[in-house]
């Protein structure tokens, strides 16, 4: 590779090069002249050491870039002896002389002198320039105004910030800054109303993010290239499942499998007692919901009504009709304010609690057999409108948004932070579709069984990695939500897994519900993952009853 | 058991004879001409509601099939059959068709249909004009 650049003729080479830069670190003194140095850079041979030599197995780490990040590293800790002892020992320079030169310049307030280095260390691009010398005029012209140099500070302004012709805006609000200087206080930028010494560091830290990479190494660079590969390890990890997972630098992480709950817990029988039987129902009870307080449920029998009932006391405490037709669906708001169901004409209407209709939307927005949700910050509702749409009507906006599949949509499930839909066909695939700005198809899950029933899904475990799912063929499967893959598949359910709720606050946890008249809960097989307490995720079951 | 997943059709509908789920509409008659061991069967471009069958080859009056049973997901009982794959070339168009037995669903009207003694006895057979 260094033969190649050998053969080009200098002038051909704009940008400083790294091996420029091992010929600065070798030759160049601080006190050479600086417009000189830039033509010198371009007429010296190049050495044979310090090509375009590599390190690494696979041979793409460049061995100077290498050695430059960790220099940085090493000054950002605070080893300023071991920075300066690498550099000399590799005879690879951090930063080349003319770098060293301009950000001592800026540290020590050389406003003029560092904007002519910047215009000698070799950069191509002359917005880079002028940008870099904006802020730097920027600084020098708030610190004459601090010092009470009015007059230098307007000459700055006039005479070097404005013939940049760039910023125009920013210019403006400079020159208001002088006028009145408790509009300065506004147009300052953050780091002027800090200390002179912390002010100009931050300046050189904004420079840095303007020049090049190769020409001033990021900050922090090395902790962002590590931080980088072990967030790459992490959700590559197919079973991480548990907050407690330190991740070493020192082996690739992997989870075992055993984070993943799949052992039926033994559930103390004495534990569960039969409350309140809530009747009033005449026809079957298509949903059951929680109040976001935990203290009213809401019903809806099919094609029926809608009740509201107190949980402690068993009572009920409204019912909501509609003259000549029947509820399908119901959801509360997320302020417990008031409730929305689905109704057998297609239409979705809004209730105060006290029974006053709040709202209604006309048209196809609901089938007699559709799953109904609102987000949690109360401004989209979520419903199937037709056989292979799903509706999300953002209610403020009365704005409407379609999730158009090809096959028959069964069921859906949205994720807690209202990004994410699980959406549940006919042809047995789980499609997950991404709601927050576009929508777009993400991932599909397939494997599980079903031919008649409605089948649940459900997002679970850490950060909603899983997906888990019901069969008709009785065992729980779940997938890694971000690579497809199956993880599990639990038998020991004697019925067809009608629908499964994973913990929201233990990962550790999930709950099925089957035909063969039980519910499970899975957990770890560890005696530790039994006390965990556990809360209510506003879908509670009955054993036993049909 | 579990919930039913049920598509409910709308327009003129032929319905499960047993249990009144929505099978299939008028509107998605192909032909009215297909014979079944019970008498007529409609040949129809879309069938909702039912559960497939394994597959298998039969021979039928207009050459060998690959065909599955499909049984109403509501009672279980078969109502008809599932073209998956024809080996004859005429026979093409037939595939990812359903055909309906007219003794085994419900019309529109809610009429049903009696076996009559012209029928010939024998296995499932299709018979086009």
């Amino acid at each position: 590779m260094g033969g190649v650049e050998d053969d080009e003729p200098a002038s051909k080479r704009m940008k400083l090069s790294s091996e420029a830069l091992i010929h600065l670190s070798n030759g160049s003194t601080v006190k050479e002249s600086i417009v000189g140095s830039s033509r010198d850079l371009m007429a010296r041979p190049l050495q044979s050491d310090g090509g375009e030599e590599v390190v690494g197995s696979k041979g793409v780490i460049k061995k100077v870039e290498f050695v430059r990040i960790i220099a940085k590293a090493l000054y950002s800790l605070g080893y300023i002896r071991s920075g300066a002892h690498l550099e000399e020992e590799s005879g690879i320079a951090l930063h080349s002389s003319i770098i060293n030169v301009f950000m001592r310049q800026v540290l020590e307030g050389d406003w003029d002198e560092s904007v002519a280095t910047l215009h000698n260390i070799g950069l191509t691009d002359e917005m880079i320039i002028k940008s870099a010398s904006f802020l730097i005029l920027e600084q020098k012209f708030f610190e004459f105004l601090d010092e009470e140099k009015v007059m230098d500070a307007l000459k700055t302004l006039r005479t070097e910030i404005s013939p940049l012709c760039i910023n125009h805006g920013r210019v403006r609000e400079l020159s208001l800054s002088i006028v009145s200087p408790s509009h300065c206080f506004t147009v300052r930028s953050p780091k002027q109303n800090t200390s002179r010494a912390r002010s100009r560091t931050k300046l050189l830290e904004e420079l840095q993010k303007l020049l090049p990479p190769t020409v001033m190494v990021p900050e922090r660079r090395l902790e962002h290239l590590v931080e980088q590969a072990l967030g790459l390890q992490r959700d590559a990890c197919m079973f991480h499942n548990s907050l407690d997972e330190e991740i070493s630098l020192f082996a690739d992480h992997q989870c075992a499998r055993d984070q993943i709950p799949s052992y039926a817990l033994q559930v103390d029988a004495n534990g569960i007692s039969l409350k309140h039987k809530l009747s009033g129902h005449q026809k079957p009870v298509s949903s059951v919901s929680w109040s976001p307080d935990d203290h009213q449920l809401l019903t809806c029998g099919v094609e029926e009504v809608v009740r509201r009932w107190d949980a402690s006391s068993g009572e009920c405490l409204s019912v909501y009709e509609k003259a000549g037709l029947g509820m399908v669906s119901c959801g509360w708001s997320p302020d417990g304010k008031w409730i929305f169901s689905g109704v057998n004409d297609k239409s979705i209407s809004l209730w105060e609690l006290d029974g006053r209709e709040l709202e209604c939307w006309k048209g196809q927005h609901t089938l007699k057999i559709s799953d109904l949700e609102i987000t949690s910050d109360g401004k989209q509702i979520i419903s199937i409108c037709r056989e292979t749409a799903i509706l999300l009507l953002d209610r403020e906006a009365k704005v409407e948004r379609f999730i158009e599949e090809d096959q028959t949509i069964t069921s859906f499930s949205l994720s807690r932070d209202n990004r994410f839909l699980l959406v549940n066909l006919l042809n047995q695939e789980i499609h997950l579709w991404s709601i927050e700005d576009d929508l777009k198809l993400v991932s599909k899950y397939r494997g599980h069984k079903r031919t008649r029933f409605i089948i649940r899904s459900c997002f679970g475990g850490l950060e909603q990695a899983f997906v888990a799912s019901g069969s008709e063929d009785s065992l729980v499967y779940i997938w890694h939500r971000g690579t497809g893959e199956l993880i599990e598949a639990l038998p020991g359910h004697s019925g067809a897994v009608n629908c499964v709720s994973w913990n929201p606050t233990n990962p550790h946890m999930l709950a099925s519900a089957s035909d063969d008249r039980t519910i499970r809960i899975w957990g770890l097989n560890n005696l530790s993952a039994k006390q965990k307490d556990t809360h209510g995720n506003g879908i509670h079951y009955c054993n036993g009853g049909t | 058991m579990g919930r039913l997943f049920v598509v409910n059709l709308e327009g003129k509908v032929y319905s499960c004879k047993h249990c009144k789920i929505h099978l299939a509409l008028v509107d998605d008659i192909l032909s009215k001409s297909f014979q079944s061991r019970h008498g007529k069967a409609y040949l129809f471009s879309k069938v909702v509601n039912v559960s497939v069958g394994e597959k298998e080859d039969r021979l039928m009056i207009t050459g060998l099939h690959t065909v599955a049973d499909i049984f109403c997901i509501g009672c279980g009982s078969i109502v008809g059959w599932k073209y998956e794959f024809a080996h004859e070339k005429s026979q093409k168009y037939k595939e990812g068709k359903s055909v309906l037995e007219r003794f085994k669903v419900s019309g529109p009207d809610g009429s049903h249909y009696w076996v009559s003694h012209e029928t010939h006895v024998g296995g499932s057979d299709a018979d086009d004009v």
